[in-house]
C-alpha cells in the first residue's frame, strides 16, 4: 500500500488507500451537510492529492450524476489518486462511519422510542426536519426565479407527485425531460445572439 | 428472507434515480415502503428521515433504518442490504462515468443536464414537504415549531442538527403525550 515507490506527477501526492479510507472517514463523521464538501476540498486540496481545478470537474461530476454528493466526491477523489482501489476504500471510509452511526441511532430509537420524554423529543426533531425541508424547498426555488417556464415545471412536477403519485422514473423522465429540452433550447438561443 | 431482496431491490432503484443528491426520490421512497411493503408507518418514517438529517454524513442513509425494521428477525442484515442498495448503484454509476469522463469533459450537455433536471427535482422536493409532514404532529405548537426553523433556516446559518436538537427539546417539553 506505499505510495512511495511510485514517482510524483507533477509535484501531487498519491496517498496510500489506507489515507484515503480514513480521511474520508474523518470528514463522513464529523461534518454536516455543505460542510462537508468545503472539507473535503480542503482535505484533498491541501494534502496535494489533486489541484482545485480537479476537484471542481469532480464536484460538477459529483453533483450532475444520481447519489449522495459527498459520496460520490469521495469516490471521484479516490479513483483519481489511487484508480478502482482507491474509490473502493474512499466508499468504504465515506460509507462505513454513517452506517454505524445511524445504527446506533435506530437501535436506540427501536429501545426508547415508547418513553414520553424521548416520544416528545422526537415528534419535535420531526416538525423540526419539516421546518428544514421547507426552507430548503423555498431556497432551492427562489433560485429558478428568473424563468417562468422552470417555475411551472416545479409546481406541476409538486402537483403530479403530491396528488397523482406519479413514479419517480416517468416523473423525471417526462419533466426532467422538458426541463433538459428547455435548457437545450435556451443555449442554442444564447449562441445565435452574439 | 425474501424480504433481503424486496429491500435491496426498492433502494437500488432508488439509488439509480437519485438525482440532485437524492433530493427527490423520498415520496417514491414512501409509496414502496410505507404504503406498498408497510414496513414502517408514516410517523416512523417521518422520524428516520429526521434522524437521517440529523447525524453526519448523507441524509439518505436513513434508508438503512427502514432495512432495520423490515427485517425483525435479523435488523442490522436489513440495515446493511438497505445501505448497500442504497449506495452502491449510484457508487457504480460514478466509478463509470468517471473512466467515461474525459470523453465528455467539453461537452455542454452537463451543465444542460444538470440545469434541466433541477425544476422537477425542486418539484419533487415540494413533494417529500407534502410527505414528510403525513407524519408530524399536528397543531398550533408543532406548526409555531416548523415555521420557527423555516425563519432560522432562511434568516441564519444555523446548522441543520443545531435546529432539529432544538426543536427536539422544544418537543419534549411541549409535544409529551
Amino acid at each position: 500500500m506505499s505510495a512511495d515507490a511510485t514517482i510524483p506527477e507533477q509535484e501531487l501526492k498519491k496517498p496510500s488507500l489506507l489515507e484515503i479510507a480514513l480521511t474520508f472517514a474523518s470528514i463522513s463523521s464529523t461534518a454536516f451537510g455543505g460542510g462537508q464538501k468545503a472539507s473535503i476540498r480542503h482535505q484533498v486540496t491541501n494534502k496535494g492529492w489533486m489541484d482545485s481545478d480537479e476537484f471542481m470537474e469532480g464536484l460538477e461530476l459529483a453533483q450532475v450524476l444520481p447519489g449522495p454528493n459527498i459520496l460520490n466526491l469521495a469516490i471521484y477523489c479516490g479513483q483519481r489518486t489511487r484508480q478502482l482501489p482507491g474509490a473502493f476504500a474512499a466508499f468504504l471510509g465515506a460509507g462505513i462511519p454513517p452506517f454505524l452511526i445511524v445504527l446506533i441511532a435506530g437501535a436506540l430509537y427501536f429501545k426508547y422510542a415508547s418513553n414520553p420524554y424521548v416520544h416528545g423529543a422526537l415528534r419535535g426533531c420531526a416538525v423540526g426536519a419539516l421546518g428544514l425541508t421547507i426552507g430548503n424547498a423555498l431556497e432551492l426555488t427562489w433560485d429558478e426565479r428568473d424563468d417562468w417556464i422552470k417555475i411551472v415545471l416545479l409546481v406541476l412536477t409538486a402537483a403530479v407527485v403530491g396528488w397523482l403519485k406519479m413514479p419517480l422514473l416517468l416523473v423525471l423522465v417526462i419533466f426532467g425531460g422538458v426541463g433538459i429540452v428547455h435548457e437545450f433550447i435556451k443555449s442554442q438561443k444564447k449562441k445565435s445572439v452574439p | 428472507m425474501s424480504n433481503v431482496l424486496h429491500v435491496l431491490w426498492v433502494f437500488s432503484q432508488l439509488s439509480v434515480l437519485g438525482f440532485g443528491g437524492g433530493k427527490g426520490i423520498i415520496p417514491q421512497m414512501h409509496r414502496e415502503v410505507v404504503e406498498q411493503y408497510q414496513w414502517v408507518t408514516n410517523a416512523q418514517f417521518t422520524q428516520f428521515y429526521t434522524i437521517g438529517k440529523l447525524v453526519p454524513g448523507p441524509t439518505t442513509i436513513f434508508a438503512a433504518l427502514i432495512g432495520y425494521a423490515a427485517m425483525p428477525g435479523a435488523p442490522v442484515l436489513g440495515a446493511a442490504v438497505a445501505t448497500v442498495g442504497m449506495f452502491v448503484p449510484s457508487s457504480l454509476i460514478m466509478v463509470g462515468s468517471d473512466i467515461l469522463w474525459d470523453r465528455f469533459k467539453a461537452s455542454p450537455w452537463r451543465a444542460i443536464v444538470a440545469h434541466g433536471l433541477a425544476p422537477a427535482i425542486v418539484g419533487l422536493v415540494w413533494a417529500s414537504v407534502y410527505t414528510i409532514s403525513r407524519g408530524t404532529a399536528q397543531g398550533l405548537i408543532p406548526y409555531a415549531i416548523t415555521a420557527l426553523v423555516v425563519v432560522a433556516t432562511l434568516r441564519t446559518k444555523l446548522s441543520a442538527p443545531l435546529l432539529i436538537a432544538i426543536s427536539g427539546a422544544l418537543g419534549m417539553l411541549l409535544l409529551r403525550q
